[in-house]
């Protein structure tokens, strides 16, 4: 039996985006898969994945004060830390670039780690990481989060045995209030448009408003701004689930109305179709929903994607294609005619490499760039292809760095013999 | 002065390398976090470019560019460990750009120059940029110093490391190997060589490097000739009568020299409660008295010394044993690092600076404080440790650390993302 572990101590959405190497591990012969997360995350982690084992630890920063931090880290993290070290790994995967995550590798020889490592006191990049730190220059022509993680293994299971094709469960329509990162989300007033429009359309039984407690305002806010006819069918449940409540009325919906978000993720996990809303610093190439059936509703203008972290410059022009009067129309008919400006509708759908999208309506002016990247990393991953354009050099340039084979990368060496 | 943050830039290799090693452990000893630039494991790199034949001037910009890459890794280090000291041994590998940079960003900078500054004038070029500089000459280095723009001189003697040049029983075999009558560890300068010529009818073992090409010295020369490990010094110091401690000199005209600065043989052999006849030095007397040394002024009185005191071996125990006292009250590695200390203190307003650092040891959980205080003892920390000194003496572990160690370094992480940020 070998003994995996994952390491994955960021926030829901990433949970549910490291399936595919999950997924990639529990497929291996004699495989046994451990997964390290936040305490908080330890229930749904077990929901998502009942096939592994989960170890949980105090990572987050919500909840604790400063003298119950000191014993939930030495005292509670540390027989965690006993429990993993007991076991013998053939690899960790410690996915996150964070500090906690290279404290966390000292427990492990850094040969057996695949991504963040500690040796004698120094943090170390594995090579994958690095190259992705390298092409994140280039966010436009990403690959998907989920397919970047399952790249830690050579014989990644193929991307559609990841999640199921979506299709409508018959049990009305979600609408996810916010994400974390409040600029990548909807206004209520914008929403509560989406929320007619689709409602209306698809003829709605139910209407489930998600969410935490945080959202629970903004969900009552929502409410009012609906028809009488709409709001006797809409339930806010912002902050009134808990992670199996959640899991049970995502996996029930048609669809999904939602900006970038875990319980987007979860969605694409459980089949359900998602329409989704990316703008600000959310790109569908990076963390759209995973798998086939989705739409994507993305923004396009020049500034894309931002990073969250810094001021927008310019007003937020890029929920213009979503309060452009014509975004409600092009809900409704689908019609690449009716698209508002500044906005490409993506059908989701797969290719070898992973997750790839397709315009339905406007024009994506880096698609034959990335499809090029596609390759060039495709290639890297998986010895396949070979015909080499143009842009391979250029990309190589950019992605390999001299060290990368003058010297040895610890903790992985992928180049070479 | 206690729990100071320390680093100590080593040099590529030399004399000056076991003398940083010395003050590494005599300033953990002090109670001082150190972390120790190891320059030496970057020196087969920069031997390296020696073989590569190319051009002078592609050859030098190797050269530079290689001495600042080292440069910026000190730095670096000074970055991430913030010491309250950067302590460089003469010849450490940092270049005038590093130097500017550490005293523009506010860290405290010394040296200790244990060199001969009449042979290496180069400190004329660098010592300026040092906020101490410690030597180990008086006048009139002193007075150059301050006329280059060094104020902060201060006069620092070597010493001995009590732990390790220290009194050892030696096997029959280790006796036989390393001892006789009279022998001399160093290297072969001008001086030694004519003066030993005069000492081939005695049980004489000569051990170092440097001896070739001399005829008359060859068959005394031990090992071929080879370099001696400090280990295999102490034992040579242990196993012999009467150990020669001649000053070195580049010249052959005056064998004695009546030279200034007392050499680090001195107090080594005196720590290892070893007999030595040591020529006469102007500043021998700021360090023994005339009955804790027996010296020579002339190398006719070095033969006369012999023949009395290989005659007389309770004289030698007598010398040996004051010496040795003398040695352990005043001269160790951790005395000279306290002198230096408080100098820094005095000259340097506001040094050192005063820590924001975290109570926690008051507030670990009760149930692992024997498991705790067994860790500080590991890592030979105080009790009263800050946390901050704490992970970083945690940090410095190699391998695989343990979980308690783990939780630490994850704790101190977390309180930096989260709890320090509130």
């Amino acid at each position: 039996m070998k003994h995996y572990l994952i390491i994955q101590l960021a926030r829901f959405g990433d949970l549910v985006q490291t399936k595919r190497l999950i997924a990639t591990l529990c497929a291996r012969e004699k495989s046994t898969v451990h997964l390290c997360v936040d305490t908080s995350l330890a229930a749904l982690a077990q929901l998502v994945y009942p096939d592994i084992t989960v170890h949980s630890i105090a990572a987050h920063g919500t909840g604790l004060s400063a003298s119950e931090a000191i014993k939930a880290m030495l005292v509670d993290n540390r027989r965690a830390f006993a429990e993993l070290t007991s076991i013998d790994f053939e690899t960790i995967y410690n996915l996150n670039f964070s500090p906690l995550n290279f404290r966390l590798a000292a427990l492990f020889d850094p040969d057996q780690i695949e991504g963040y490592a500690w040796h004698n006191g120094q943090e170390i990049i594995g090579l994958w990481p690095s190259m992705a730190m390298r092409w994140s220059n280039y966010r436009r022509i990403s690959i998907n989060l989920v397919d970047f993680w399952a790249g830690y293994c050579p014989d990644m299971i193929a991307p559609e045995l990841v999640n199921p094709v979506a299709t409508p469960k018959r049990g009305g329509i979600g609408v996810v209030l916010a994400g974390r990162e409040s600029r990548r989300s909807l206004p209520v007033d914008v929403l509560s448009q989406v929320t007619k429009t689709v409602a209306s359309s698809k003829k709605a039984e139910k209407i489930y408003l998600l969410g935490g407690n945080a959202e629970h305002a903004a969900g009552q806010a929502l409410i009012k701004q609906l028809s009488p006819a709409i709001q006797q069918k809409t339930e806010n449940l912002a902050g009134k689930t808990n992670w199996s409540d959640l899991v049970d009325i995502v996996g029930s919906l048609d669809t999904l109305l939602t900006p970038d978000t875990g319980t987007m993720h979860l969605a694409a996990h459980l089949g359900t179709p998602v329409s989704a809303f990316f703008l600000s610093s959310a790109w569908c190439f990076e963390t759209g929903p995973y798998g086939e059936g989705h739409t994507v509703y993305q923004a396009i203008t020049d500034c894309l994607p931002c990073l969250e972290t810094q001021e927008c410059m310019y007003d937020v022009k890029c929920l213009g294609g979503f309060t452009d009067p014509k975004f409600q129309r092009f809900l409704v008919t689908g019609k690449p005619e009716h698209a508002p400006e500044n906005m490409i509708a993506f059908a989701s759908g797969l290719d070898e490499l992973g997750q790839i999208y397709t315009p339905i309506a406007g024009i994506d002016p880096d698609a034959a760039q990335r499809e090029k990247f596609r390759e060039f990393i495709w290639q890297y991953l998986s010895g396949k292809g070979g015909n080499v354009s143009d842009l391979d050099t250029v990309f190589a340039q950019k992605v390999y760095h001299e060290r990368d084979w003058i010297t040895h990368g610890k903790p992985r060496l992928t180049i070479g013999i | 002065m206690k729990n100071l943050r320390i680093l100590v830039v080593l040099p590529f290799y030399g004399g000056s390398l076991p003398i940083g090693r010395y003050v590494a452990s005599a300033l953990r000893a002090e109670g001082h976090l150190v972390e120790v630039f190891e320059a030496p494991e970057f020196n087969a790199a920069y031997d390296s470019l020696k073989d590569l034949k190319v051009t002078t001037d592609r050859f030098a910009y190797l050269q530079n560019s290689f001495l600042n890459v080292v440069s910026q890794a000190v730095l670096a280090k000074v970055e991430t460990f913030e010491p309250d000291l950067v302590f460089a041994m003469a010849q450490a590998p940092l270049n005038h750009q590093a130097l500017k940079r550490l005293r523009r960003d506010g860290v405290t900078t010394a040296m200790w120059f244990v060199e001969d500054y009449r042979l290496f004038t180069y400190w004329k070029a660098f010592a300026q940029f040092y906020d101490i500089f410690a030597v180990i000459q008086k006048e009139p280095f002193m007075s150059e110093l301050a006329a280059v723009g060094q104020p902060n001189a201060v006069y620092l003697p070597l010493a001995a490391q009590p732990d390790f040049h220290k009194p050892l029983e030696l096997t029959p075999v280790e006796q036989r190997k390393f001892g006789s009558d009279v022998s001399f560890m160093g290297a072969g300068y001008p001086n030694r060589r004519m003066a030993f010529r005069d000492l081939i009818n005695h049980d004489f073992k000569i051990w170092g490097n440097e001896w070739d090409g001399d005829h008359v010295l060859k068959p005394l020369v031990q090992m071929k000739g080879a370099r001696v490990s400090s280990e295999d010094c102490v034992k040579i110091f242990n196993a012999t009568k009467i150990n020669l401690n001649l000053h070195s000199s580049i010249q052959a005209d005056e064998l004695v020299t009546f030279g200034d600065f007392v050499n680090p043989r001195t107090f080594e052999l005196a720590a290892c409660g070893a007999f030595q006849l040591v020529d006469k030095r102007t500043l021998l007397n700021e360090s023994f008295a005339d009955d804790e040394l027996a010296t020579f002024n002339s190398i006719d009185e070095l033969r006369e010394k012999i023949d009395y005191f290989i005659a007389n071996p309770d004289e030698r125990t007598s010398f040996a044993e004051k010496s040795q006292a003398r040695v352990l009250a005043d001269h160790t590695y951790q005395a000279r690092m306290q002198t230096l200390l408080e100098f820094t203190e005095q000259r340097i307003e506001g040094w050192p600076k005063a820590k924001t650092e975290s109570g926690f040891m008051a507030d670990y959980p009760p149930e692992l404080a024997t498991e705790i205080r067994q860790l500080l003892g590991k890592l030979s920390l105080p009790e009263d440790v800050s946390f901050e000194d704490l992970v970083w003496a945690v940090r410095q572990q190699q391998g695989k650390l343990s979980e308690l160690d783990t939780s630490i370094l994850f704790l101190d992480e977390w309180q930096k993302l989260y709890a320090k940020r509130t």
